[in-house]
């Protein structure tokens, strides 16, 4: 399956704040699990969420220099409601410091303008070649991944349809 | 056991409330609301119970710190608004906090608006005491 | 993808502790997109390993009578990446637990390295949540679940001979 908690970047100030959105649907084969009775975005992957968010700050004011951007530290991520099946999440997030190696960001979920859930994130940026130089191709690799899928959550909206997010 | 100063007290509650709100340490002033300015929700409550509990040795009850029992007694509740009998029943229970703002208004779900940094240090305060 | 992030308990010390342990396999397909090319155990379904070891810990310590659920992350804190083929256990101790919260502290570890630590606040949502709607069934602790805490009982299974 893919690992993908952002369907598409609304809003990007570079190094600045993101918005992004998030579609949940029945579909999505986990919310069999979580729970049988009572279908909901398992709170990890509103962080989840929040995480690859901040991630596209990160990866774009840094021309995907690094080929890793992952979660070093989450503070006080505190839920107040659910997300459901065909509710849409945005998520906002402003970056607070950004350095080569590491940044961090306050973020908030809300659906229909109500906040759900907020947290405070730590994200820590690498590249495989700083630990081994013989795995520099695998940074390419990846970042190459990473720049098709970030042109796909920004700017692939099929022509002719509007910019604007859905309503949540 | 010799009684902590009041200052002693407020420093360790405000780091308390650091860690469990992420704010800073100068937005944690006497005057502060919980759910207003440090916009504490539900469960950073009982989050910050469990770390007064264990920062000061003490135990607190779910009842003493929000009055659950009092709200949701029909008795005491009209349209989701404390009548007189509900707001004298409040005020012995937490007789820490500053009611006269929220009897002008006793709407139930604005009830965390009235505790205040300072609410939480007298309580703390008495409870020491007690156990003294 | 299944929503089960550990695969049994090694230990369980009722109302204390409790340790889960995970192994982390290529065939889970989620790796293959986090990241392609560089598989790694996303730290947000290690949170939810500890949130389940701990969960099951918190629920039957009350005797699975409340509907437990993940209300706050104090902290979770990662000190090093996890790759398929490593083997982690979730080390989950009860700090507090009362009439409609608990508190739990809990270690990640990949052998004898510390790869992260978390800190969780459960809460019992019958009496946290009334604003909310949910169902009047456990929904949380479903068969599923539950299983998870028969695989202790089963240890000894784990030695059958043919």
């Amino acid at each position: 399956m893919k690992f993908v908690l952002i369907d598409r970047i609304v809003e990007l100030e570079p190094g600045q704040r993101v918005v992004g959105c998030k579609a949940l649907s029945l579909a999505e084969e986990y919310l069999a699990d979580h729970f049988p009775a009572f279908p909901v975005l398992p709170g990890v992957l509103l962080m989840e969420a929040m995480v690859q968010a901040s991630a596209w700050v990160v990866r774009q004011h840094l021309d995907f220099a690094p080929s890793l951007v992952v979660l070093k530290e989450a503070r006080n991520i505190t839920y107040k409601s659910f997300l459901a099946p065909g509710q849409l999440l945005t998520v906002e997030s402003e970056c607070k410091s950004l350095e080569p190696g590491e940044s961090s960001f306050v973020a908030h979920g809300l659906v229909g303008g109500k906040e759900i859930v907020k947290s405070r994130l730590t994200l820590r940026h690498l590249s495989l070649a700083d630990q081994d130089p013989e795995l520099a191709d695998l940074d390419e690799r990846l970042r190459n991944e990473q720049r098709k899928l970030f042109k796909l959550l920004w700017q692939g909206r099929p022509s002719g349809v509007a910019a604007d997010a859905p309503v949540g | 056991m010799a009684t902590m100063p009041r200052e002693q007290i407020f420093e360790k509650v405000q780091q308390a409330l650091v860690e469990a709100l992420s704010v800073e340490e100068d937005e944690v002033t006497e005057e502060a609301t919980l759910t207003g300015d440090l916009q504490a929700e539900s469960i950073d409550i009982l989050d910050i119970v469990f770390r007064l509990e264990k920062s000061f040795s003490i135990k607190i009850s779910q009842e003493e710190l929000t009055p659950r029992d009092v709200l949701s007694n029909a008795d005491y509740v009209t349209d989701r608004r404390l009548n007189d009998v509900g707001l004298k029943a409040l005020r012995e229970r937490i007789p820490h906090a500053d009611w006269s703002k929220f009897e002008q208004d006793p709407d139930i779900d604005k009830i965390l608006d009235v505790f205040t940094v300072g609410t939480i240090v007298s309580f703390v305060e008495s409870k020491l005491a007690e156990s003294n | 993808m299944r929503w089960i992030w550990f695969d049994r308990f090694e230990e369980f010390v009722p109302g204390e502790r409790a340790v889960g342990i995970k192994n982390v396999s290529l065939a889970e397909d989620h790796l293959h997109d986090h990241f392609p090319g560089f598989p790694i155990q996303p730290a947000s379904l290690m949170i939810e390993g500890m949130a389940q070891t701990a969960g099951i810990l918190v629920g039957h310590a009350r005797g699975f009578k409340e509907k437990v659920i993940l209300a706050k992350v104090k902290r979770a804190t990662f000190h090093q990446l996890v790759r398929p083929g490593q083997q982690i256990r979730f080390v989950a101790n009860i700090e507090s637990i009362g009439e409609s919260a608990a508190t739990t502290h809990g270690e990640i570890r990949c052998g004898d390295d510390l790869v992260g630590e978390v800190d969780l606040v459960f809460s019992h949502i019958d009496q946290n949540m009334s604003g909310l709607e949910f169902p009047e069934e456990n929904f949380v602790f479903t068969e599923e679940f539950m299983a998870l805490l028969d695989t202790y009982r089963q240890k000894s299974t784990e030695r059958v001979k043919l």
